[in-house]
């Protein structure tokens, strides 16, 4: 522990804040007041802060294997991110390579430390200047569009990995704009509760709505699959601002016999005032303009 | 790939599990998580702390953002349900990581209210002014506990730390 950190003199106002955003976050004002506090100072003390949060949340915390499916939309998703960015597994970073031979080759600058000590050959050097670094880049600097998270942790200046060259924007795929959403305090967040319906068996789910840019998904686990021509499912939106009884058409969607996990774009065909409850019913191929709700699969409300 | 979710999957869905409201909210945590893990990945320093801290950390971080966008939905237990919760066993705490095990250590040496104010923001996620409202305490005397409780979990860490560098 470094005499900059939360030892020699640090003041207390400044680890006030630290400990608040370690528990809660701070609110922009409390940001800003923290930035007038010696970066470097701050930035050592909220990172000791944090491993000593993140050590007590390890005590006695009993482990549980994700469920199947949710490891399946993991590898996915990992796959996804590896592919497209050239990010390195946490086993082998690529960092790590280089720091080995340097830990190698002096080995009294490396305190072992415990687990630290067992994985050992993950040493690297370099990575404690870059997240004192990475956090006084987050104090000094508005945290850009993405989660917070991630760029507090990624700043592009600090990026460790190797930067491949720019390449054509993409368009999010339905899982990344969700997760764009629901990165926003705005975004509504309502669970679905499965009905009684074989096909809702075991199901969980949810829909992310944001009301500004009406723009919102639904996120399914375990929903059966459907043949398109037979039966479709369909989406519904009800608006507070509309009669109840009429839901605006969130549009139809199907579900690959194979898919475990779907996320769904809300395709509503009005304008929705204020989202207050989803639907998903099972309706003929192509849907339906008027529902009778008479074959509903999951619904949820906000509460 | 592979071998990081089947060695650290466990950890980061019980985390999540902890601190989320429904089996669907951890779900999305943890994906949530298991991306900023691989983007994190090449900042991991086995000299500051072990893999199970780190991704700890980067969990809590992820699942705070989750907390604090639901502060306006009510808490998630009653205080009699949070009790049957609290740190019991430091021995599992031994199995998770060295560095979780010294922090059971330091909150053996806590006092009970200390331990508690401690055990209400870390372990079930709530924010300070909350747990000052359930345990009927200033919130001058919750922040005063949570400082010196993760200042002495820290000191906890660092003298586990001396003293091994000091072996080898």
């Amino acid at each position: 522990m470094s005499e900059s950190g939360l030892h020699g003199q640090p003041d207390d106002a400044m680890v006030d804040l630290l400990v608040k955003q370690v528990i809660e976050g701070l609110s922009p004002a409390e940001q800003r007041e923290l930035e007038a506090f010696d970066a470097l100072r701050a930035g050592e003390a909220l990172v000791e802060l944090e491993q000593a949060a993140a050590a007590v949340s390890l005590v006695g915390l009993t482990l549980e294997e994700p469920p199947a499916a949710l490891r399946a939309m993991l590898q996915r998703r990992g796959e996804e991110l590896i592919g497209a960015n050239n990010v390195v597994d946490f086993k082998r970073p690529s960092a790590a390579r280089s720091a080995e031979a340097t830990a190698a080759a002096a080995p009294a600058a490396n305190p072992v430390r415990g687990d630290a000590g067992r994985s050992g050959t993950l040493g690297w050097l370099a990575a404690a200047a870059c997240l004192v670094l990475a956090i006084l880049g987050w104090l000094r600097s508005p945290p850009p569009a993405a989660p917070a998270d991630t760029a507090r942790l990624n700043p592009p200046a600090l990026q460790t990995s190797p930067v491949p060259p720019p390449a054509p924007p993409q368009p999010p795929t339905p899982t990344e704009a969700r997760a764009a959403l629901l990165a926003r305090s705005d975004t509504l967040k309502i669970t679905l509760a499965p009905t009684k319906d074989p096909a809702a068996a075991g199901v969980t789910g949810d829909a992310v709505w944001d009301p500004a840019t009406q723009k919102g998904f639904l996120h399914f686990v375990g929903l059966a699959g459907n043949d398109p021509s037979v039966k479709q499912y369909q989406i519904w939106v009800f608006d507070g601002k509309r009669d109840k009884r009429y839901p605006v058409d969130g549009g139809v969607f199907d579900v690959p016999a194979d898919s475990s996990e779907v996320v769904i774009p809300i395709r509503a065909a009005l304008p929705i005032g204020e989202a207050k409850a989803f639907a998903v019913t099972v309706e003929k191929p192509g849907g339906v303009v008027v529902s009778a709700l008479g074959h509903v699969v999951a619904l949820g409300a906000a509460s | 790939m592979r071998e990081c979710i089947a060695e650290y999957g466990a950890l980061v869905w019980s985390l999540a599990r902890r601190l989320t409201r429904t089996p669907a909210d951890a779900e999305d945590a943890t994906q949530e998580i298991f991306l900023d893990i691989w983007r994190s990945a090449g900042r991991f320093d086995a000299t500051q702390g072990s893999d199970k801290v780190f991704i700890a950390m980067i969990a809590r971080r992820r699942l705070i953002d989750g907390l604090r966008k639901k502060t306006n939905e009510p808490p998630m237990d009653p205080v009699e349900a949070l009790e049957t919760i609290a740190w019991s066993d430091p021995g599992t705490a031994s199995e998770i990581s060295h560095e979780a095990e010294q922090a059971a250590k330091a909150l053996k040496e806590l006092r009970p209210e200390q331990r508690q104010v401690l055990e209400l923001g870390l372990l079930h996620g709530l924010s300070q002014s909350e747990i000052a409202a359930r345990l009927n305490m200033p919130l001058g005397t919750v922040k005063s506990f949570m400082r010196r409780g993760l200042i002495k979990v820290r000191e906890f860490m660092k003298i586990d730390a001396e003293s091994v560098s000091a072996r080898v």
